[in-house]
């Protein structure tokens, strides 16, 4: 007979439980090289042996005390859902502080096995451990893993369907001294007597009380017994009791830790070589700069040659549809609609899968860490810490995904401040207007623009996080901890796999919602306005101001005409609300690229827009409101639509103030004319 | 305590970090219109283009193995870092460039009506031929350039 059993894969963040997840259940969840790439749980299924396992992969926590929201979803599965085991990953080139989250996981009382994991790489290290002797120690499994590899994973899921028909023959105790023990033994009493508690270990929580832990503490509010509860703890000095908690835990681990292994200290890692420079307090931040230069004018150059095939074949499809549609309208939706506005979008396709490409490559080889640690002093200035960087870099490939990402911040505040910053990183969909800009404009130059225009964005949201942090955000710096993981040669296959997980969402996007969008710019452009008597999709009316678009457009346009555009761009701007790809595809759709043999580039170049209007048109695209899906999040991850209007506010307003700014005075003095 | 690098690794650390530092700096002079003597014939003999940002990651790149030249002068066996890193960097660049160089040359059949009088040698940039130096210190020092592996002794052991 089948048995179903859930098994909770937890451990700190970047020790390879993901690989482990994607090994044992054949997913392919992102796997990334720093700290904090899974936020939420995922589940997966695997059976073994007659038993039908669910796996549930959990963020990465450092200790059952949780301050961060990716670390509390963490500890809320494994003590309120009770998974039949819990397999703690550990990083093998970093035990002593992986095995603080074990002692935390034996004294709740949970069936416990241990993956060993990256047990190579501590190898190559010059580190032995003695996993038998370890196990010994312990009493529970230890299993060794290589889980990029799948190495040890039989073996792990072989102890697991062991395990789960062990008797358990001891109880895992640590003993923390007099003073302690007498509050936990009160404490204990206390909670004994109330039914409420009984769904938790109650040495394990009365320790965490002591230990000041708040969501602990709030839970214990709503029992009956509280006020009892509260004047033990009364009693008690929480910090001094945390601290005394953790000293003997640690002093438990380096008793372990100096019998089952030995770690060479004595030498310097390549990992510690590549850091020492690229962390340089000199070096770091231009060496950090010249990378990301290097991959954008990867990102612009190498692929002008693939842009232009993609060109060709969409001006081949819209010259065979328009041979082979007898019916003007529907000739004209095919064409001008759906070739033009889905070409003028999916020509970019290589641009963002080049960009996706040096992002996986920054991350998967542990540079993303490095990024944030030298970023720290920085951000420091302006109120935040390195770890709000992360999710900032992360905004460079999609904003929703990065506002997901600031979940492991813990404060509060210092989160809600790099979510309402993180739209302005230049997301993948931005760059296709950037492309057809700077291309139109700035020619070879291209490529220094578009990072500028980067730069811009990191500009941008470095200062509104200092005026948000002095203003309506006010709060104590938090420091900052940031472990940084071993450096890994990325390898090829998991970057182009990375590279196609994110593309294949602007392919998908292409094929949907931007399809959709350019259809409704389509058929508003072709409905005649109101009281302007033409009919339905002919010359006369097609993307005209007698259209219903151009009427839309006209009422709009008194808001942009200040910075140099017209109706098409105001309503442009307008669909690219929806996804901002459309700015593109509804500028295909206007400007008539369909039946143009021309480009959309070569006809804005050829004085559809001036470059000072271009520019600005970049400089607005990447500041105003966010995408749906992008607001959509922002809401939910702030709990609350008056910090979303806020966002959608303050970025529009500051998107119009700067292109203001820059048409106007660019054109007082003659840039770019 | 045993010494990680001789007089090879001092030496191409000079010659490399002053090649990328001058090199850059012409990038970077000629790119905002700053006459620093150097003749036209030979600026365009040395491939050096007015390109501010690439002229930036050269001395970023000469930079780094100045430092590495100056920590190992100092006696500090991790200087060496500089010097391996120095090399992975100038490499990451011509390979850049290379890639600039081919999509490129591929453009140009692809749309040749917008190549007509243009050569490769117009996108060779002197981060390539800079990085034959590298790839000459690569080959050198090559069972060095493991990640994992133990490279050097950590100072006061």
């Amino acid at each position: 007979m089948t048995e179903k059993i859930t098994v909770a894969l937890a451990g700190n963040p970047n020790v390879g439980k993901t690989s482990i997840f994607n090994a044992i259940t054949g997913s392919k969840q992102h796997v990334g090289n720093w700290p904090g790439v899974t936020v939420e749980r995922k589940m997966g299924k695997r059976k073994h042996k007659d038993v039908e396992m669910q796996v549930v992969d959990l963020p990465g926590t450092y200790s059952l005390t949780a301050y961060s929201l990716d670390e509390i979803i963490a500890r809320d599965f494994i003590i309120e859902e009770k998974p039949d085991i819990v397999v703690q990953v550990i990083d093998a080139t970093n035990l002593e502080r992986n095995l603080y989250l074990t002692t935390q996981l034996m004294e709740l009382g949970t069936r416990l096995i241990i993956a060993l994991n990256m047990t190579d790489l501590a190898l190559a290290k010059g580190d032995s451990i003695d996993v038998q002797k370890m196990q010994e120690f312990l009493e529970v499994p230890v299993i060794s893993t290589i889980g990029s590899r799948g190495g040890g994973i039989e073996e792990l899921l072989d102890s697991v369907t062991k395990e789960i028909h062990r008797t358990r023959t001891s109880e895992n105790i640590f003993v923390y001294g007099v003073e302690i023990e007498k509050s936990a033994e009160e404490l204990e009493n206390v909670l004994a007597e109330d039914p409420y508690f009984s769904h938790y270990p109650s040495r394990w929580f009365s320790m965490k009380l002591l230990e000041g832990d708040e969501n602990i503490i709030k839970k214990a509010e709503e029992s009956e017994n509280y006020p009892q509860i509260r004047k033990i703890l009364q009693r008690t000095d929480a910090d001094s009791f945390e601290a005394k908690i953790a000293d003997q835990r640690y002093k438990t681990i380096q008793t372990m830790l100096r019998q089952v292994c030995n770690i060479n200290t004595d030498r310097l890692s390549g990992s510690d070589m590549v850091d020492r420079v690229v962390t340089n307090k000199y070096l770091g931040i231009p060496i950090f700069l010249s990378l990301m230069w290097a991959a954008f004018e990867i990102t612009f150059t190498f692929a002008t040659p693939f842009m232009n095939i993609i060109d060709i074949f969409f001006g081949w499809l819209a010259e065979t549809a328009a041979g082979v549609i007898t019916v003007s309208w529907l000739a004209s939706l095919v064409g001008d609609g759906m070739i033009a506005g889905v070409g003028s979008v999916l020509i970019f396709l290589p641009n963002i899968l080049l960009l996706f490409f040096m992002i996986s490559l920054m991350e998967d080889s542990g540079y993303m860490s490095r990024a944030a640690f030298i970023m720290d002093k920085v951000m420091s200035k302006i109120g935040l810490h390195g770890k709000s960087f992360i999710p900032l870099i992360m905004g460079f490939g999609c904003n929703v995904p990065a506002i997901m990402a600031t979940r492991t911040i813990e404060d509060s505040r210092d989160r809600l401040i790099t979510i309402l910053i993180t739209p302005f990183m230049s997301c993948g969909a931005r760059l296709p207007v950037y492309v057809l800009l700077a291309g139109a404009f700035f020619g070879r130059d291209a490529g220094i623009v578009i990072f500028g225009l980067y730069a811009l964005g990191i500009f941008v949201a470095l200062i509104s996080a200092k005026l948000m942090r002095s203003t309506i955000v006010k709060g104590e710096d938090t420091p900052f901890i940031m472990e940084l993981p071993s450096y890994k040669i990325p390898t090829l296959k998991g970057s182009i796999l990375h590279m196609w997980e994110r593309g294949k969402i602007y392919l998908k996007k292409a094929g949907g919602i931007i399809l959709i969008g350019v259809v409704g710019v389509w058929i508003l452009a072709s409905i005649p306005a109101p009281g302007s008597g033409g009919t339905f999709a002919s010359e006369e009316i097609y993307g005209t101001t007698d259209s219903m678009i151009g009427f839309i457009g006209q009422i709009i346009e008194p808001l942009v005409a200040p910075l140099g555009f017209d109706w098409k761009i105001a309503v442009a701007l307008l669909f690219g609300v929806v996804a901002k790809e459309i700015v593109v595809g509804s500028m295909g759709v206007l400007y008539g690229v369909g039946d143009n043999e021309d480009s959309l580039s070569e006809i804005l170049a050829a004085g559809a827009m001036t470059p000072l209007a271009g520019l600005g048109l970049m400089v607005f695209t990447l500041l105003y409101v966010p995408c749906f899906a992008c607001i959509g999040v922002i809401k939910r991850e702030t709990g609350s639509w008056k910090w979303t209007a806020f966002q959608l506010f303050y970025g529009t307003g500051l998107a119009w103030i700067f292109a203001f700014v820059l048409y106007q005075v660019g054109s007082r003095m003659g840039l770019f004319a | 305590m045993e010494q990680h690098y001789g007089k090879t690794e001092i030496t191409f650390a000079a010659l490399a970090g002053l090649l990328y530092t001058i090199s850059g700096i012409y990038h970077i002079a000629e790119g905002i219109g700053i006459d620093i003597g150097i003749y036209e014939g030979m600026a365009r003999s040395l491939f050096i283009s007015g390109d501010i940002l690439g002229g930036f990651c050269l001395v970023v790149t000469g930079a780094v193995f100045l430092y590495g030249f100056k920590e190992m002068m100092q006696g500090i066996n991790a200087g060496v870092s500089f010097l391996y890193v120095g090399i992975l960097m100038s490499l990451v660049f011509m390979m850049i460039y290379l890639l600039i160089m081919g999509g490129n040359l591929l453009d140009s059949f692809i749309v040749p009506e917008d190549y007509e009088g243009w050569s490769i040698m117009e996108t060779f940039r002197p981060g390539i031929y800079l990085g034959i130096l590298s790839i000459a210190g690569l080959l050198y020092w090559r069972d060095r350039f493991s990640l994992h592996e133990v490279l050097a002794l950590r100072e006061g052991a």
